[in-house]
């Protein structure tokens, strides 16, 4: 019986074959198509124009095959072909030929079928006629099909349908946008879950409406007041920000949400401080660059220092405030004292934190303490009282941990003189640096508060004593 | 009525003492204690802080001229004028003070027996004005602080803040404390000592709180009376028609 097996196993593999070749050969020669594509799917074939233009005359099987007209014949499209017959034509342009392939598309998609489509129906309404090249939209031999689901199982594929392609638009004032998206961007982007039609509203499988802009700028503009149907909470507080004051003023150059956070690339926003940077540095370079050279710049670059205040620590990155108004001037010790308050992070740095405590209780920061309170009741002084920046600097803020103390106290003398114009060389002494008076740094002002210290609860309880006794010998006495 | 014991020019004086240094604690504590909630509603209440260190230097400046006449009136009255220097600190204060002491304490029956001024008015006297002094020496520094590191180290400022700040405490506790004691809750006086707002004293009193000076004045009157009645006398002699 082995043998006999064996037999029978060499037959079944013969017939198989048999069936295969012979089914393959029916359907070849039922489509005639078997014939076309024996010179048509090598990629040597070129077709040459009379303006000199060229195109591929290769077609991919397997793409056709997938196509949704995998069941049509090539003559059905390429009438004048038969089998047998391929007669030789000539055209003026790459064009022409489109032009006059796409009028076979009308044998089957009548023209009043496709301006259903409100695609199709703009385009009809703009020109009167419907002059688009069906195939610079929808592909030759790889056509899909269109909407319902099918092929396009998101909005987004159908929408990528044609924006993978290398559209491009221009605006009135003669910017091009290209039209071009990537996929891939998308998906990686934190907006992947979303669809086309969550930010560009006004277009979806069914509308494609026209729309009407001066310049990109405007568009990006427009664009960014999407951002707000999710992200309420920061357009509230953009509102308030000098970037949107510029704005509402007519400066079409400030910065809106998509300049910041890109478009269909918006990312989470980083962690690294030295790529949050760069944001504003696109519009802010010289301020970035001198930031750089600061002792907060150079840890952040040069150490990876996290912990140092970059632009949105100090400015905020939504709200951010016109820091040449007297009341963000106001606020610095708070913004400097979020970090140089805070005993476990300078401790991490040897630094002291009785640097704002001492501001604060000096008469600067007496001063300014009040003139917070009297902005909410009183009137608004305009006096400004010099903060931390004033000394130290605004974004060049440099260590004094390594200068000789006549550089601070020459430089000093200067920061004086801004306010205190006839400032001399003693005046800065005035000021204690930072210190709490002891034996060791101003001891005379040291010794003058331990004196009274003692002395005066002395004295209270002296007086009082005298008091107590003097009724006392008055009570007895009677 | 009493006797006389203040003039008209020391009634005013301590009027303006009174006005200006009350109005100096109020202004001057709600900055030293700027952090509390009253010194904050009271800065507010009084137009902001700027507005309230004005007023503080300008009636600091009245002050200053107030002790500045003080001072060259007793000196010129006490060189050109044979003013008795009745403030001046004696031998006889400390001994009074211990005295007083041991009679506070029971040790002794007899308090001790002061003349125009007791050495608990002294102390008061002499505590106030050299505060006073160093009040204005360094309220000055504070209010012209590039006037006086012209010549002066950087550090009298931030001296001067400590100085003025601390004896300004201690200048409230012996006003609020000793002297409205002394002058207002003391049994002695109860419910006012008057005599600095009227001009006079009673009897009773002198011979109670100042004995020597008035048998001083006794005396005093005493040779007058004399004098007076011998040269009424005389006129009356002179005056009677002979008959």
């Amino acid at each position: 019986m082995p043998p006999l097996r064996k037999e029978g196993q060499v037959l079944i593999i013969i017939l198989t074959a048999l069936l295969v070749i012979s089914s393959a050969e029916v359907k070849a020669e039922e489509k005639g198509n078997y014939q076309c594509l024996a010179c048509h799917s090598k990629r040597e074939i070129i077709i040459e124009f009379e303006n000199g233009e060229t195109t591929s005359g290769y077609v991919n099987p397997e793409e056709f095959e997938e196509s949704v007209h995998s069941d049509l014949r090539c003559e059905d499209c390429h009438r004048e072909f038969q089998e047998g017959k391929h007669p030789k034509r000539s055209f003026r342009s790459l064009e022409q030929y489109r032009r006059t392939m796409a009028i076979n598309c009308r044998g089957c998609h009548l023209e009043e079928d496709i301006c259903t489509k409100p695609i199709h129906a703009r385009l009809k309404a703009k020109e009167g006629v419907l002059t688009a090249i069906c195939m610079d939209c929808h592909g030759a031999h790889s056509i899909k099909r269109v909407g319902g689901g099918e092929i396009f199982e998101s909005e987004k594929r159908y929408c990528m349908n044609c924006h993978s392609r290398d559209l491009r638009m221009t605006f009135y004032n003669g910017d091009p946008l290209p039209l071009r998206v990537s996929l891939v961007e998308i998906e990686q982007s934190v907006h992947s879950k979303l669809i086309c039609s969550d930010c560009h509203r006004w277009f979806s499988m069914e509308e494609h409406p026209e729309r009407h802009f001066r310049s990109k700028r405007d568009y990006v503009i427009a664009q960014s007041e999407v951002c707000k149907r999710c992200h309420f909470d920061k357009y509230s507080k953009i509102l308030e920000s000098i970037h949107y004051r510029l704005l509402a003023q007519g400066n079409s150059r400030a910065p809106v949400c998509i300049d910041c956070h890109g478009g269909h690339d918006v990312a989470e926003v980083s962690q690294n401080k030295a790529v949050l940077l760069q944001k504003c540095r696109n519009c802010h370079p010289d301020v970035y660059n001198t930031y750089l050279n600061s002792i907060h710049g150079r840890a952040l670059i040069e150490l990876s220092v996290q912990d140092v205040p970059i632009c949105i620590d100090c400015h905020r990155a939504h709200d951010i405030e016109n820091p040449l108004a007297v009341e963000f001037h106001e606020r610095i010790p708070e913004m400097c004292g979020n970090c140089h308050a805070n005993k476990a992070l300078m401790k991490k740095y040897g630094l002291s934190t009785e640097v704002v405590k001492t501001y604060l209780s000096d008469f600067h920061g007496v001063t300014l303490g009040f003139y917070k309170k009297q902005r909410e009741t009183l009137y608004k002084p305009m006096r400004p009282i010099a903060v931390c920046t004033d000394c130290h600097g605004v974004h060049d803020i440099s260590s004094t941990r390594y200068q000789d103390r006549e550089t601070i106290k020459q430089n000093l003398v200067n920061r004086c003189r801004k306010c205190h114009t006839e400032a001399n060389q003693n005046f800065p002494d005035a000021w204690l640096s930072h210190y709490e008076p002891s034996l060791n740094r101003a001891p005379c002002i040291y010794l003058v508060n331990l004196f009274y210290r003692i002395f005066i609860p002395f004295m209270f309880i002296g007086l009082c004593l005298q008091i107590v006794l003097h009724i006392w010998r008055y009570a007895v006495n009677r | 009525m009493g006797y006389r014991r203040f003039s008209t020019g020391r009634i005013i004086e301590h009027w303006i003492a009174i006005l200006t240094v009350l109005v100096l604690i109020v202004t001057g504590l709600s900055q030293k204690y700027y952090y509390l909630e009253i010194s904050q509603w009271l800065i507010l209440q009084l137009g902001g802080i700027d507005t309230v260190r004005w007023i503080h230097r300008y009636t600091g400046l009245v002050f200053i001229i107030l002790t500045t006449v003080h001072i060259m009136m007793a000196i010129i009255g006490v060189v050109f004028l044979g003013w008795r220097p009745s403030m001046l600190i004696t031998k006889k204060d400390f001994l009074d003070a211990i005295q007083n002491i041991k009679y506070y304490l029971g040790i002794t029956n007899i308090p001790a027996r002061c003349h125009r001024y007791n050495y608990k008015q002294k102390f008061e006297y002499w505590v106030i004005l050299t505060g006073a002094i160093l009040m204005a020496s360094s309220g000055l520094v504070l209010w012209f602080p590039m006037t006086f590191t012209r010549f002066l180290p950087g550090e009298v400022v931030p001296l001067a803040k400590a100085l003025h700040s601390n004896e300004a405490l201690l200048l409230f506790i012996i006003i609020a404390i000793w002297h409205v004691y002394n002058a207002i809750f003391s049994p002695d006086v109860f419910p006012l000592d008057t005599s600095i707002f009227t001009g006079y004293i009673s009897e009773e009193r002198m011979q109670k709180e100042h004995p020597l000076e008035l048998m001083e004045i006794k005396e005093k009157e005493k040779e007058t009376a004399r004098e007076v009645s011998t040269e009424g006398l005389l006129e009356d002699l002179g005056e009677r028609p002979l008959s």
